[in-house]
């Protein structure tokens, strides 16, 4: 593996502590091949160091990482993944389960709605086939992006969704964005708001095709 | 005309500024846009779509305020320019213009609520009740026309599902405008709880369990 996806590992690592989306058994990756490079799930982010980042070939994952490995044997364009805990996502299943699309940003990065999850790793991965995040019953929030910054922004996204879900309870119900608009925003963003960005971020990131 | 030099100043300002709001976590992402003041006609704003850490001050375009669709230098200009040189055109006093995504402002702006100025800074600082600009998606007529209305004779102002506008003489003006914004609603929160629920201390396990009790229902 390659200096540069240790380094960036390890700065979104760090970057997640300090924006306080983490929890316990928290662990990102990135995908290199027929390898991924992940953070020690066994390790708090905070903790992270060089030496706890590893190469694991993605037909030899188990436990945590077989997550990652099967998140990335079916979904071709998924190059990074991010299961964190954010305080305010990870409590939202208790309650019914969904994130709604009450701002604009999550419908462009996240898409309609989040929803959550039962804890399995098969029902992750069909849940992830047709959305970048998903909620886990139990265990925070699973996103995903064409790079680890993409995965990363997925979770500040949608923890600012849920703050926003949980806190109009205080105010008046949130207004959501409806479903045609949530949608167009989605498509503008992946073909057309991001894509020159990503293109930039994936070199900047390190080569993937290196293992 | 200005001169060169003013420009890389102001250049670097926007560059760091923008490094700023992702610092602070004021905006997730690529999302958010800033703009500075050159001259009467013309202002640097930021470009569209692309990361703050990675920007550089040369990619800052110069765009006309009387006419946002002519801009010159940098990286193509982001679309909210349109907003950014109405409210410029309209406040010769305010030299920069900052919008973004933070939490708390978002709150108010997923709920489409006015904040009342409850504190005499409020009062001072924003000029009045921060309204909510109407709705309409990013980069359309509908989006700036809101914006614009809910700034009239304010410093900032919440845009529908989306994020908040704030502007100041200075670049550091408008920072501190955004920073009281979220300050003032996280506050009004607290207060609304405290009601709600008739605790005397503000606690987010507080916030949560009236958000269950109501979801629960």
């Amino acid at each position: 593996m390659t200096d540069k996806i240790v380094e960036t590992v390890l700065e979104y690592a760090k970057e997640l502590v300090k924006q306080n989306v983490v929890g316990s058994g928290d662990c990102i990756s990135v995908r290199a091949g027929e390898y991924l490079i992940a953070s020690d799930a066994s390790v708090a982010l905070a903790d992270l160091t060089a030496g706890d980042v590893k190469k694991i070939l993605l037909t030899e994952a188990e436990g945590e990482y077989a997550l990652h490995a099967a998140v990335y044997k079916n979904k071709e364009d998924v190059l990074a993944v991010c299961h964190c805990h954010p305080a305010w996502v990870t409590p939202i299943a208790e309650v019914n389960g969904k994130i709604p699309t009450v701002a604009d940003d999550m419908a462009q990065i996240v898409g309609i709605n989040c929803k959550t999850c039962k804890n399995e790793q098969k029902a992750i991965v069909k849940n992830l086939k047709k959305r970048n995040s998903i909620l886990v019953e139990g265990d925070g929030c699973v996103t995903t992006g064409r790079t680890l910054n993409e995965a990363y922004a997925c979770a500040l996204v949608l923890d600012k969704a849920a703050h926003c879900y949980v806190g109009s309870a205080a105010l008046k119900k949130n207004v959501l964005i409806n479903v045609f608009e949530a949608t167009l925003m989605n498509v503008v963003y992946k073909m057309k708001y991001s894509k020159k960005n990503q293109q930039n971020l994936q070199s900047e990131e390190g080569n993937r095709n290196v293992g | 005309m200005w001169d060169k030099e003013r420009e890389q100043e102001l250049r670097r300002l926007v560059k760091d500024s923008g490094v700023k709001l992702l610092e602070e976590n004021l905006v997730q992402g690529t999302w958010g846009n800033i703009s500075v003041r050159l001259d009467e006609d013309n202002m640097l704003v930021t470009p569209t779509g692309l990361d703050y850490n990675h920007l550089t001050p040369e990619d800052m375009p110069i765009v006309r305020i009387s006419d946002p669709s002519v801009w010159s230098d940098g990286k193509k200009p982001t679309s909210e320019r349109k907003i950014h040189a109405a409210v410029l055109a309209a406040r010769p006093e305010i030299n920069a213009c900052i919008h973004s995504h933070p939490v708390f402002a978002t709150i108010m702006a997923s709920c489409r609520m006015p904040l009342p100025a409850f504190t005499e800074e409020m009062q001072r600082v924003f000029g009045g009740t921060v309204e909510v600009g109407a709705y309409g998606l990013p980069g359309t007529k509908k989006l700036k026309e809101g914006t614009v209305a809910a700034m009239q004779g304010r410093n900032a102002c919440f845009m529908a599902n989306h994020g908040v506008f704030c502007v100041g003489k200075t670049m550091e003006e408008a920072f501190d405008v955004l920073r009281l914004l979220e300050k003032s609603v996280y506050e009004y929160i607290q207060q609304k709880t405290l009601e709600k629920t008739g605790e005397k201390v503000y606690s987010d396990e507080l916030l949560f369990k009236l958000f269950v009790k109501k979801h629960k229902k």
